[in-house]
Formats: structure tokens, C-alpha cells, sequence
């Protein structure tokens, strides 16, 4: 029993820590521009593959792989801004936040298709893996899970000091919170903008990593993965940092012990469940606040 | 020439043109629709042409939903593909006729969207496209992951859900026995009967007093719901009028093409709906329209390249996103409204010299 006890929480703490890294550079980009980037999926794979290519095409160390994710995602977050964020914020701001949803969605398309002609179908393994377990009393805890964990952690960590400690955590907390205040403070908005998404593909890229590292490199290995951050984010209230990754952890391990009792494929539908008692209870998620626009 | 009475005749004229330019719209497309049978010999060509009017029938009532009501809803696809499967399910396990089945199919998938329009009700934005995009995903999945024993056919066991397979051969809308080698041109007409009246009736819905409703709540909720628009019948409403219609058409593509599997779930099937509203233009009547008739085409034209169809396509609807927020239907009024404003300022310097 307690063997079974410790493989659900190993599984629903690991799956945990990749939503929440999926969820942050979602709820982060949504809480400082607005938009919600249906093409973090193909970031996801983009970075997965981005180490591939370094650690097995090039023969690099592994840890060069998560230098290549990580760069890889900024580019991408890079070359987002410039050909989709910036000319339609220009040209029609009221409707950017259906628009960019459109728009991204065929950015995502175009890039996991431009993945698959370069790499193939056929599904690759994540050569930046740790191998081996942990044994205890109660049962094993496999290597990977822990370096996962430890990573999301790590990296969650730091966002959170980038955030809250550095200057261009407080121009981008000010841009979320009125953004035309920061702009007639001087933040250079468009940058900001540009930084969040750069910052977000980062996270994406190594989240990818991380996922291809318990399953498999394929080009829609990110899909999964942004479907369930979308959940948290939704539960949450969207652009809550601290909530979103209380949500991914607590419905991952309910995901979890769900697939145990019940089989896998009722995992996903009861997490939509409980999604929509959250949001028939409270509209704009657990940790939102509801939006009081005046007329 | 007086400002006031310049002021008053001046909207009349231009409602006035702008229905008749609909009518004309209207007229060219049923004419085209009548002629296409005589002209087209090739089976292959109204093979397409039928799988065309799918797209425009699902993408004009996608549009009534977003376009006009402002409903996110990315469970499109879901509805068409709940009325497709009511339909198979019908004709396969009570052994129905299609054309019973159908109707029925089309009520049930209405209802099933009322429920996902009670879920949707408080939310806005953003969180309504997420939660649909949810529900048409564990569609999916709990079809797909289906493989408990429902009933034995024969030796092979099927699913409740037909699983991965969907269902096939239950029933036809019994052109082949009636028209032999035509029955395509038979089925045609069928589709594009379904396509006309449901596009009709949209057309009259979005027109009304309940599609200025719809409007009303998608630009401004606020002041809408504080000038007696009732947000709830409102949005109940075109959940359940959109639903209807899909699901028709969801059943009629399931008659025409004798078979419903989760292929019709699958997230290019949606986006493929989502690239024809924005190419044309979400929010302009005749915009999937025109978007179906440029993306059939330029799918057809990448048919040739293959593998670089979906690219393609990505590349497509963020460019025409970005490019073109109003779709090329916006794009046309903007062009007209060029030029007939080029046009206004040219007459005053014509009088001017002469007083």
C-alpha cells in the first residue's frame, strides 16, 4: 500500500512540476500583455528538440542541451514579438486578445510542422536524461522524476527573484499591473513586452526538455502538457503566478491518483470536472479577481 | 444643401444598398450552386465542392457564434462532429433511417450545447475558449481510448463510441438506388440545400432583433445587459441556434459520407474552420463564405506540395491575422469605403468655381 501511495505522489508530484513550469510561462505572458499563446506547445518542442540537437547531432555535454533549450525558447519568444505582438498591437489593440489568440495558434501550427519535416514523425529520445533510482523502504523513486522536480523548483525560483527583486521584474510587474501608468513612467512597454516573451520561452524550452526526458521527443509532445496549463491557469485565475503553480500541483496529484483508481483515460476528464465546478463557483478561478470594467 | 436633411436620407440609402448588395450576394451564389452540376463533369471537383459547403455551413455558424455573439467557443468542431455521431448512432443501434435520424440528431446537439452553454454562461473571453477547447479534447480522448465491448458484429467486437474507428454503412440518404451513377449530384444538392437554407436563416437571425441583441453584448456587455438586453436568453440562444444548424450539418456529413469517426475532432479540422472565418473576415456575413472559396482553393493548389499543406496553413492565419484583422471581406469594405470617399471630396471643387 504504501509502496502504491509513494509511485502516485512520485507521478502526480513530477507531472506537477512540468505543468507548473508549463503554467508559469503561460500565466506570465497572460498576466503582463493579455495574451494567451496558443503556440507555447510548439515552444515546448522546439526546446526538447533544440537539445537533441545539441547533446546528440553535435556531440555536446548534456547540461549544453538546457543552454540550447533556453535559447532556442528566447529566440522563439524573440521572433513572436517581432512578427505577431508587435503589428497587432499596433494596428488594433481593442481586439488583441482574440486576435492574438488566432494568431499564435497558426504560429504554433507553422512551427511544430516545421519541426516535423526537419526531425520526422518518428519519436526520438531525450538524450539530456538522468538514468538510474533512489531505493527505499517504501518503494523507488526513479533519478529523472527528482531531477525534474528539481529543476521546475529551481527555475520557478528564480523567476519569481527576477520578478520581484531586478529592475526589469519591477517594469514588468508595473506593465501588468496599468500599462499605460508605466508607460508615462517611462517603462519602455514595447520591451517589457518583448522580455516576457522571451523570458516565457525560455521556461518552455527547458520544460520540454524536462518532458521529453519521461516520455518521448516527438513534435506534438507539447500539446498535452499547455492543454492541462491551460486547466491550471483557468482554475487559478489567469495570470496568478503563485496560484497557478498551487493549482498544477494539487490537480496533478489529484490527476494522478484519478488515473490510479479509475484507468488513465479518466484522468484528463475528471480534471475538466473539477474545472468546471471551479468556474461555475467562481468565475474567474480560485485566486482571481473578478474584473470590474466601467462603462 | 441642408446639413440636417443630408444627414437623415444618407443611413436609409445606405442600409438600403447594403441589403441589396446582400441579395446580389445572395443570387450569384444560388445561381453558381444550380450551374455547377452542368458544368462540372469531374466527380472529384463536386466531391470537394461538397466538402466545401461542410466547411462554409460549420464556419458561418462558428461566425454567428464569435463573429456576431462573441462567443470564443473552439468546441465547434465537437458539435459537428456530436450531431455526426447522434446520427450513426441512431441508424446503427436502432437501425433508423437517415433522414429520421438526422432531425433528431440536430435537437440532441442543440441540447447538448445548451449544457455547455450553462457552463460557459459567467465566464468571458479567453476562459470560454479554453473551457470549450477542454470539453471538445476529452471528446476526443474518451472516443479514442474506447475499447470496452459494446455490442458483437459478426466476430469483431465494437465500442459504444465506435473507438477509434468510428462507424461506417449505416445508411444513406438512398440517392444510389434512386439516381444510380448521379447519386453525387444527388447528395449535392441535398448539402447545398442545407447550406442554403441554414446560411438563410442565419442570415435572418443575425438581421433581427435578437441578432442586434448578439451584437449589442459582444461590444459592449455592460451596457447591453443595462439597456434591457437579457444576457442570458441571449447567449442560450445562439448557443442553441449555432448547435442546431452544426449539428445538421454534422449529421448530413455523416449521410453523405456514409461514415463518422474521431478524425472530424481532430485540432487541424478546427483550425481549418477558425483559418476560413478569419481569412474572410470574422464578423462579416459572407466572409467564411468567400474564406472557403479561397482556402479549398489554395488547400487544392498545396495538395501538390503535400507535406507542406499545414504549414502552410499556419503561416496562413497568423499572416491573415496579422495583415488583415477583418479578413479579406474587411478588406473589401475598407476598399470601397476608399473609394467612395475619393469620389465624395472630387464634387465640391466642381461647384465651387462656378459660383
Amino acid at each position: 500500500m504504501a509502496s502504491v501511495v509513494v509511485a502516485v505522489l512520485v507521478a502526480g508530484l513530477t507531472s506537477g512540476a512540468i505543468y507548473a513550469l508549463a503554467t508559469v510561462g503561460l500565466s506570465l505572458v497572460w498576466g503582463s500583455m493579455g495574451m494567451l499563446n496558443m503556440a507555447h506547445a510548439a515552444l515546448l518542442a522546439l526546446g526538447g528538440y533544440a537539445a537533441f540537437t545539441a547533446v546528440t547531432t553535435l556531440g555536446l555535454p548534456p547540461v549544453v542541451g538546457f543552454v540550447a533549450a533556453f535559447a532556442a525558447g528566447a529566440a522563439a519568444g524573440a521572433l513572436l514579438y517581432v512578427s505577431i505582438v508587435r503589428p497587432l498591437l499596433r494596428s488594433a489593440p481593442a481586439a488583441f486578445e482574440t486576435n492574438v489568440l488566432i494568431a499564435t495558434v497558426g504560429a504554433g501550427i507553422a512551427l511544430e510542422n516545421a519541426i516535423l519535416m526537419t526531425y520526422g514523425g518518428q519519436p526520438l529520445k531525450q538524450p539530456v536524461a538522468a538514468a538510474g533510482a533512489f531505493a527505499f523502504e517504501a518503494g523507488t523513486i526513479p533519478v529523472q522524476n527528482v531531477v525534474i522536480v528539481t529543476v521546475a523548483v529551481v527555475l520557478m525560483v528564480a523567476t519569481a527573484l527576477l520578478l520581484g527583486r531586478t529592475k526589469m521584474g519591477r517594469a514588468i510587474r508595473a506593465t501588468a499591473q496599468n500599462r499605460e501608468a508605466a508607460e508615462l513612467m517611462g517603462v519602455p512597454v514595447g520591451r517589457v513586452y518583448l522580455q516576457v516573451l522571451m523570458l516565457s520561452g525560455m521556461l518552455a524550452g527547458v520544460c520540454g526538455v524536462l518532458v521529453s526526458a519521461i516520455t518521448q521527443l516527438t513534435p506534438p509532445l507539447g500539446n498535452d502538457p499547455m492543454l492541462k496549463a491551460f486547466i491550471m491557469c483557468v482554475v487559478a485565475g489567469l495570470g496568478n503566478l503563485p496560484g497557478a503553480i498551487a493549482a498544477s500541483f494539487g490537480l496533478a496529484v489529484i490527476e494522478a491518483f484519478v488515473q490510479y483508481a479509475a484507468g488513465a483515460r479518466w484522468g484528463f476528464p475528471v480534471l475538466l470536472f473539477i474545472v468546471i465546478a471551479v468556474l461555475v463557483w467562481r468565475p474567474s478561478g480560485l485566486f482571481g479577481r473578478a474584473q470590474i470594467r466601467r462603462v | 444643401m441642408m446639413p440636417e436633411a443630408a444627414a437623415s436620407p444618407l443611413p436609409v440609402r445606405r442600409r438600403n444598398t447594403a441589403a441589396r448588395a446582400d441579395l446580389a450576394v445572395a443570387f450569384v451564389l444560388i445561381a453558381a450552386a444550380v450551374a455547377l452540376p452542368f458544368l462540372v463533369d469531374s466527380r472529384y471537383v463536386l466531391g470537394q465542392v461538397v466538402l466545401a459547403l461542410f466547411y462554409a455551413t460549420v464556419a458561418t455558424q462558428w461566425n454567428l457564434l464569435f463573429g456576431f455573439a462573441g462567443v470564443f467557443s473552439l468546441a465547434q468542431m465537437a458539435v459537428f462532429a456530436f450531431g455526426g455521431y447522434a446520427t450513426a448512432m441512431l441508424c446503427f443501434y436502432f437501425g433508423w433511417s437517415v433522414w429520421g435520424a438526422i432531425p433528431v440528431a440536430a435537437v440532441a446537439t442543440a441540447a447538448a450545447s445548451l449544457v455547455v452553454g450553462l457552463a460557459c454562461l459567467r465566464l468571458t473571453g479567453v476562459y470560454v475558449a479554453l473551457l470549450t477547447l477542454a470539453i471538445a479534447q476529452v471528446m476526443y480522448v474518451l472516443i479514442v481510448t474506447d475499447t470496452e465491448c459494446f455490442v458483437m458484429v459478426g466476430s469483431t467486437c465494437r465500442q459504444f463510441t465506435g473507438g477509434a474507428v468510428g462507424f461506417a454503412r449505416f445508411g444513406d440518404f438512398g440517392m444510389r438506388a434512386l439516381l444510380k451513377g448521379q447519386w453525387l449530384v444527388g447528395n449535392y444538392a441535398i448539402v447545398a440545400a442545407v447550406f442554403a437554407v441554414t446560411t438563410f436563416i442565419t442570415y435572418l437571425v443575425v438581421k433581427s432583433p435578437v441578432g442586434l441583441a448578439f451584437r449589442a453584448l459582444k461590444d459592449n456587455p455592460a451596457c447591453a445587459v443595462a439597456r434591457g438586453v437579457n444576457r442570458f436568453t441571449a447567449q442560450l440562444a445562439v448557443f442553441g441556434v449555432s448547435a442546431f444548424f452544426t449539428g445538421l450539418a454534422g449529421g448530413v456529413y455523416a449521410a453523405h459520407f456514409q461514415a463518422i469517426g474521431p478524425g472530424v475532432l481532430s485540432l487541424s479540422q478546427l483550425l481549418f474552420i477558425v483559418a476560413i472565418a478569419v481569412v474572410g473576415g470574422v464578423g462579416q456575413f459572407w466572409g467564411p463564405i468567400v474564406g472557403t472559396i479561397v482556402l479549398v482553393a489554395a488547400d487544392e493548389a498545396m495538395r501538390e506540395a503535400g507535406e507542406f499543406r499545414t504549414l502552410g496553413l499556419g503561416i496562413i492565419i497568423a499572416a491573415s491575422m496579422v495583415l488583415m484583422p477583418n479578413g479579406l471581406v474587411g478588406r473589401f469594405h475598407d476598399l470601397a469605403r476608399f473609394l467612395a470617399a475619393r469620389r465624395a471630396p472630387a464634387a465640391p471643387p466642381a461647384v465651387s468655381p462656378a459660383e
